[in-house]
């Protein structure tokens, strides 16, 4: 029978050794398990709510369980201190191999960066933004965190076999980063679930011609369209990526000609416009054109999303000619120690700082009302996760969210305009 | 405990709209703990939500109820809601239901079966939710054995730890086989 990747992924996963269809339940085998900090954390206490009276009392497999203290680092509290001091505990406890915890950055980043997921693994992550994964052709999504107390003991997982939903982009990529524009534009077309509880594959002509950044955020955003996978093919830029990372083989995943899938979105991304979604859902989608002139107090690149070498190099672009707007704050943060290093290395952080914006520290504040709140009636673009409402402190502040570019070009500007203005001629 | 889907469930339902979000349920960035939590779920949406809930009531939506991060609707329980009836329920948020056994059910169509303030029943053995008010009633699939298993276990966390003393004491008596 054919299938589609989904299909492939979860049939050789299957403990059962059956071939699975759309819309089977299975019990899958687990290649890794991402804990961040909001599992780890009340992972002992879950243990104990469980009826294991002295917490978790093992791991199934000490190498395949990936714990790192991204969201607290460096802490800014006390307590969030007394958590982290807990969680290093437990990792020695249960004799974990892979524990990243003086480190700040996004998990999910330094999971690619040290080579921790392989294409065609099924790795499962307590967080929803896993499905980034899947830009290196790997089955991955987020569970939630009494799966993860299953996984931890047993290494297996219940799944429903997803119907699979075939996403063709075709087009040019363009001098820019458009990742963030397409999966707002999708949304805004179809609905922000128009994915829900599916399997994206990725395909298309723009496909080989987008980077592993730019598939890192199409595939992160997966789970802001309903997706349970959001995966692309493998072709030589992940082999590439890969194979540099790490030298454990994999089998990557290829779905079959003829195989079944529950609908097909087609994209051509050489007559998209640069859109914005406007406060306070993913799918509140239009033009940049219809929002021009909206005064902005705030604008940020960073996250899971969009916290990339190419997101910030075209904000060191935009910033080499020009200077952020006054009264404007202008937050980059990495999304890893990693993808720091390349932009310092590139000069990008000397670019941002004298044209005056703010570098953060690598890490998940900047999505999260952590690092940057928002005050009252104060208005923000974005290029990170999610504008809903209160995501940035006050439910009185509005959260547009946009491209890199187009948050670059705001920054300068004070106001959303269509990046092309402040772009040609750079 | 365990959680028994078979039980009539009926309540006075809150309606919401479409896409409600799990900041929105579980704002927890502002308020940290359950206690605060409990004061303050789904006000972005209505304000009166958390003065006016009552044990017992039931929660229904439009479609992706429950979106953005993997949070889990524990303080929906907390407050009493009884069921939470939706259009459609992001994967995660209905992963978490399951997770922690907190009743939930995907009933396409349900919000033009009942309006504010109406009550609704949920007959889970019929898969039927019906508003006895106007006799209306809407079909729903049932949950498959597996699911239906961690329900009645109470959750996934019971659900694990059964089997972890089921394959302990088996591999106790292997060993004690062994021996003799």
């Amino acid at each position: 029978m054919t299938q589609t990747m989904a299909e492939k992924l979860l049939t050789r996963h299957n403990l059962a050794g059956k071939e699975v269809r759309a819309g089977d339940f299975l019990e899958a085998r687990i290649d890794g398990a991402m804990c961040h900090y909001h599992a780890a954390e009340p992972m002992h206490d879950l243990a104990i709510e469980a009826g294991f009276k002295d917490g978790l009392p093992r791991v199934w497999d000490r190498s395949k369980v990936y714990v790192l203290l991204d969201h607290h680092q460096p802490t800014l509290s006390q307590k969030l201190a007394d958590e982290n001091a807990l969680v290093r505990r437990e990792v020695e406890r249960l004799g974990i191999q892979c524990f990243h915890d003086s480190e700040p950055g996004i998990a999910h980043q330094m999971m690619l960066d040290y080579g921790l997921v392989r294409p065609g693994e099924l790795v499962v992550g307590n967080d929803s933004h896993t499905l980034g994964y899947g830009s290196v052709n790997a089955g991955a999504t987020g569970i939630t965190r009494a799966d993860m107390l299953y996984v931890l003991l047993y290494g297996e997982l219940w799944f429903q076999v997803p119907e699979s939903i075939r996403v063709v982009l075709d087009g040019k990529q363009p001098d820019y980063p458009i990742s963030k524009d397409i999966i707002l534009y999708l949304a805004g077309q179809y609905g922000d679930d128009f994915a829900q509880g599916m399997s994206i594959e990725y395909s298309g002509t723009l496909a080989p011609q987008l980077s592993i950044d730019s598939r890192m955020c199409l595939s992160t955003h997966g789970v802001e369209v309903g997706a349970k996978f959001a995966m692309f093919g493998m072709d030589e830029v992940t082999r590439q990526f890969v194979s540099a990372r790490t030298e454990l083989p994999f089998e990557a995943l290829t779905a079959d000609q003829g195989a079944q899938y529950a609908k097909e979105i087609r994209l051509s991304v050489d007559d998209m416009p640069f859109v914005v979604a406007k406060p306070h859902q993913f799918g509140n989608v239009v033009p940049v054109d219809e929002v021009l002139g909206t005064r902005i107090h705030q604008a940020q690149i960073g996250s899971c999303a969009n916290g990339r070498y190419e997101d910030i190099e075209i904000a060191a672009r935009v910033l080499k000619k020009h200077k952020v707007a006054k009264g404007v704050r202008f937050l980059i943060s990495p999304a890893s120690q990693q993808v720091y290093l390349q932009c310092l290395k590139a000069g990008l952080i000397e670019t941002l700082i004298e044209a005056g914006a703010q570098v953060i520290t690598p890490g998940c504040g900047i999505c999260q009302p952590r690092v940057g709140f928002l005050s009252d009636g104060e208005v923000c673009i974005t290029a990170t996760t999610r504008n809903f409402k209160g995501r940035k402190g006050s439910a009185k502040a509005e959260i547009y969210l946009g491209g890199p570019l187009t948050v670059a070009a705001a920054a300068v500007a004070g106001e959303i305009v269509n990046p092309k203005e402040v772009f040609s001629g750079l | 405990m365990g959680f028994d889907l078979n039980r009539l469930i009926r309540g006075r339902v809150w309606k919401f709209g479409d896409s409600i979000e799990t900041d929105a349920i579980n704002p927890y960035y502002l308020y940290p703990t359950m206690e605060e939590l409990k004061l303050h779920t789904m006000e972005v949406y209505r304000p009166e939500f958390p003065r006016e809930v009552k044990p017992g009531d039931i929660m229904i939506a439009g479609r992706n109820f429950g979106c953005g991060s993997s949070r889990p609707g524990l303080v929906l329980r907390e407050v009493g809601i009884a069921a939470i009836i939706a259009e459609s329920v992001s994967r995660l948020f209905l992963r978490n239901s399951i997770s922690r056994a907190i009743p939930i059910f995907v009933v396409p169509g349900v919000t033009s079966l009942a309006e504010d303030g109406d009550t609704l029943e949920v007959d889970y053995p019929k898969g039927v939710i019906v508003n006895p008010a106007t006799g209306a009633s809407l079909p729903f699939n049932k949950y498959p054995a597996g699911i239906e298993q961690i329900f009645e276990c109470g959750g996934l966390l019971q659900f694990a730890y059964e089997r972890y003393i089921r394959e302990a004491a088996l591999a106790g008596r292997t060993r004690q086989e062994k021996q003799e």
